[in-house]
């Protein structure tokens, strides 16, 4: 027996001795979780889950009770990657249990209003990672799926269903320091599944039967409205979100394909509300003109696209850096004119910081929008129309997302994005096709802010700060760049969660800065990244594309 | 005749203090390549950060000492101004080096936004504009028929001495030649021994320095400092950097210069030219970016991807 073969068994015979002990450890972890789930959380009534009273995991208690059954699954199944999985869930469960230590103790005035079930399920997620943390580190198998079809298809819609849920249940949980447990939990529970490679999973299975996916998606959109019960006040966000969305779409083209950066989108959207607004027939308008909406549509998009050809024309010869600054001043321009064309100076277009307000509610034919309806014995207040029209829009805007991604104009725009210079080479009229990116984004935020006029019944100058142009983006970035669920997802989480965090109050603009710092340096390439992408956040040796290049140019002096 | 000449020292003024702002971005620019979104937001810290030294600090005997307060007042907000942008370029910057370009952009904008925010919500009556001393006597010169406010003329005098200062430091040091051999070629210039990333801090800190200096004078000129002064600002001087000529020092200057005295000649001489007083820094950057890309003095091809 060489030296080798003895070192081999040496750490065989460690790691034997070291899973041994992973096993009880884990198993006491649980137990002590599951303990804690079950017990009091708050010495105090009026703590969100009724947290105070034993025997059932109320609020908070039912995350880190699902967790530790994560905990369990990762203990018991010898799947690669559980090492990762289960600390995510042990870790998970300790964020969350100290958390609400803190928010216990602050809104019950001291420590001493922590009740020994949140000690409980802290101690039992260290003793968690102290378990798994024992474990060897593995990789997760690749899965290559080839289940018979129908198995395939109900995956994806028992994928898109928890996706729904999760949603409806973010929706209905009210207290701040629920919700917050219930993202920490999202985001553990789904770092752990993706450790395992069951997220791997998703990609592979929507590329294959992508509009099978897409259309339960779609489905779970318009099955949205008939969760809320009639209650109006998710779906009047949804609503006023749902036309920043499909904009967000546009923008995905301008940035995510073509690779533009684009930091004055909302003026082009700006735009197309003003043009909306004005020809909408309002009480407050400064041209009492009122065109059919599908006109003022097309109208809109055309102006904005306009708009887009002025600016782009000029900037799109030049690096990307340059278009980023021209577009920001560009929305800054456009916030300041109309802030000012009230008739005192310049005419009056837009009526100053006052706005064009009283825009009645849409009339498209005999159908109208303004009013409530009642479907299947559900209430669906008037918000609903539009949102089921702006995911008309949204779809239409998939469409075209979708089959210019998939032309030799899309593949350009990629060519373009990696390497400017080798597209030039290849015959790529890059100047031209950039501009096209820009022009179609520019029309479709047009066409969504002649919707958004309607639906928010005024437009003013204050709606379209620089700030409006990052959240945008921040929901392109968020979501992952280039792709259709990413910036469906990234949309979605600006909306709701801002208005979930309202006792941030003030400090939320902070948040979002921090975060997006964050988001930059943790995970680059969105949620739901682009595989390309993804390769080029991460691949230490894929440099030499053209959105890394080599830092440096010359300081003349 | 004596508007024209009034608008013309107002103009250098501004124009001083954009050229002073423009250095920090067109430096970093020329070494990183990344527009450093949050150096508006340097430029405000410093005004804040001499604020604080003056009123929260200096007893009252020595505030109404100008040359007392002023260098301290100075030299403080140069010094947060510093340690933030140090700060900056270590956690935020720093770790996307490599990565693709947009990511350290994006990161620029949330620490641009998360400061604003921090001042806004911290700083002691900063949800309004908060009052700056005018730390130099109130008194002013008339040559001609205008009026030209001591405040000015330091602003412009110390604006010009620095910008002398870097030019010197730049083309005589050896930290300078490093810093043009980095701009020129990073990997090279590794090649030969430069830390470059000593390098890039040092370019950091003293754009931000440079900031300081400029935030603490437009509290003076201006008589108030607040949370969102370094955006526009920040955007104007990056426009100015652009006008010279992205990379270019002496651009950087120039463009400042120019671009001050364009706006306050539009504002005063287009018809409702101070209704849109921020508008035509903007014009002023189109019209570059359509006739000279390169900028006044950019001898460069700037079309490089």
């Amino acid at each position: 027996m060489n030296l080798r073969q003895l070192l081999d068994r040496g750490t065989a015979l460690s790691r034997q001795r070291l899973a041994a002990r992973v096993l009880p450890v884990g198993i006491a972890a649980t137990a002590l979780t599951v303990a804690g789930s079950f017990t009091p959380w708050a010495t105090f009534s009026g703590y969100p889950g009724k947290a105070s009273l034993a025997g059932f995991p109320g609020g908070a208690r039912i995350f880190t009770l699902l967790l530790a059954i994560g905990m369990v699954a990762a203990l018991l199944r010898p799947v690669g990657g559980r090492r990762r999985a289960g600390l995510l869930c042990a870790a998970g469960i300790v964020a969350i249990s100290l958390a609400n230590a803190w928010s216990i103790t602050g809104q019950g005035g001291g420590l001493v209003n922590v009740a020994y079930g949140v000690w409980l399920a802290a101690v039992g997620g260290a003793l968690g990672v102290a378990a798994f943390a024992a474990l060897p580190d593995d990789e997760p198998v690749a899965l290559r799926p080839h289940w018979p079809r129908a198995v395939e298809y109900a995956l994806l819609a028992g994928v898109v269903g928890l996706g729904l849920y999760a949603v409806v249940v973010a929706l209905a949980i009210g207290e701040p320091s629920r919700f917050l447990s219930y993202l920490v939990f999202l985001g553990f529970a789904v770092s752990a599944a993706s450790a395992v490679g069951a997220m791997a999973l998703l990609p592979k299975l929507y590329n294959r039967h992508q509009p099978v996916a897409l259309g339960l998606i779609l489905l779970a959109g318009i099955a949205f409205p008939f969760t809320q019960n009639g209650n109006a006040t998710w779906l009047r966000v949804a609503a006023t979100i749902g036309t920043l969305t499909v904009a967000a779409i546009g923008l995905n083209i301008v940035v995510g394909l073509a690779g533009l950066l684009d930091l004055g989108y909302i003026a082009f959207f700006g735009v197309g509300a003003y043009v909306g607004g004005i020809f909408s027939g309002a009480g407050r308008s400064s041209i009492h003109v009122h065109l059919p909406f599908l006109v003022v549509m097309l109208l809109a998009a055309l102006i904005a696209g306009t708009f887009g050809l002025i600016i782009g024309a000029p900037t799109l010869r030049l690096r990307g850096d340059y278009l980023a600054i021209v577009t920001l001043a560009f929305g800054e321009i456009f916030r300041i004119v109309a802030n000012n064309l009230d008739g005192t100076a310049g005419p009056n277009v837009t009526r100053g910081p006052n706005g064009i307000s009283g825009i009645p509610d849409l009339k498209i034919g005999a159908l109208d929008i303004g009013a409530p309806h009642t479907v299947f014995g559900v209430d669906l207040p008037y918000f609903a129309n539009y949102y089921f029209l702006e995911l008309l829009m949204l779809v239409i805007v998939m469409v075209i997302f979708s089959r210019l991604n998939a032309s030799r104009i899309g593949r350009a725009w990629v060519a373009i994005r990696e390497d400017e210079t080798a597209a030039a080479a290849m015959g790529i009229n890059t100047i031209k096709l950039k501009l096209l990116a820009f022009a179609i984004g520019a029309c479709l935020a047009g066409a969504a802010g002649s919707m958004s006029a309607h639906v928010g019944t005024q437009v003013s100058p204050e709606s379209f700060t620089f700030i409006e142009s990052v959240l945008l983006l921040a929901a392109v970035v968020l979501g992952g760049m280039g792709t259709i669920p990413g910036a469906l997802l990234g949309a979605s989480a600006l909306a709701i969660i801002p208005e979930k965090l309202r006792f941030l109050q003030d400090k939320r603009l902070l948040v979002f800065g921090i975060a997006l710092i964050l988001m930059m340096r943790f995970r680059p390439e969105g949620i739901v990244p682009n595989k390309r992408r993804r390769r080029e956040f991460h691949d230490e040796t894929g440099g030499g594309d053209a959105m890394s290049a080599a830092p440096g140019g010359p300081v003349a002096t | 005749m004596t508007l024209f000449l009034q608008q013309l020292s107002n103009g250098t003024v501004l124009g001083a203090l954009y050229g002073l702002i423009a250095l920090g971005y067109t430096m970093v620019y020329g070494i990183i390549s990344l527009i450093n979104f949050a150096h508006g937001e340097i430029f405000m810290i410093g005004g804040f950060a001499g604020l604080t030294m003056y009123k929260y600090v200096l007893p009252d005997s020595f505030q109404r000492k100008a040359a007392i307060a002023l260098p301290l007042v100075l030299i403080f907000g140069m010094l947060c101004s510093i340690i933030v942008a140090l700060l900056v370029e270590r956690f935020a910057y720093r770790p996307l080096r490599a990565a693709p370009r947009l990511a350290p952009l994006i990161t620029a904008i949330g620490v641009s936004i998360a400061l604003q925010e921090l001042i806004r919500l911290n700083y002691p009556g900063a949800k309004a504009p908060v009052p700056f001393p005018r730390l130099i006597s109130r008194g002013a010169i008339h040559p001609g028929g205008i009026t030209i406010a001591y405040v000015s003329i330091f602003i412009v005098v110390v604006a010009i001495a620095l910008m002398v200062l870097l030019q010197g430091f730049i083309s005589g040091s050896r930290t300078g030649r490093a810093m043009r051999a980095t701009a020129q070629d990073p990997d090279t210039a590794r090649l030969m021994g430069i830390d470059t990333d000593r390098i890039i801090v040092t370019t950091f800190v003293i754009g931000a320095a440079l900031a300081a200096v400029a935030g603490v004078m437009q509290g003076m000129r201006v008589g108030t400092v607040d949370h969102l002064m370094g955006f526009t600002a920040g955007v104007k001087a990056f426009t100015a950097a652009v006008l010279g000529g992205i990379g270019n020092i002496q651009g950087a200057v120039l463009g400042g210069f120019v671009l001050g005295i364009v706006e306050s000649m539009a504002t005063n001489y287009m018809p409702h030219g101070s209704a849109y007083k921020d508008v035509w820094a903007f014009v002023v950057l189109i019209m570059v970016l359509v006739f000279r890309p390169n900028g006044l003095l950019g001898e460069r091809v700037a079309s490089r991807s």
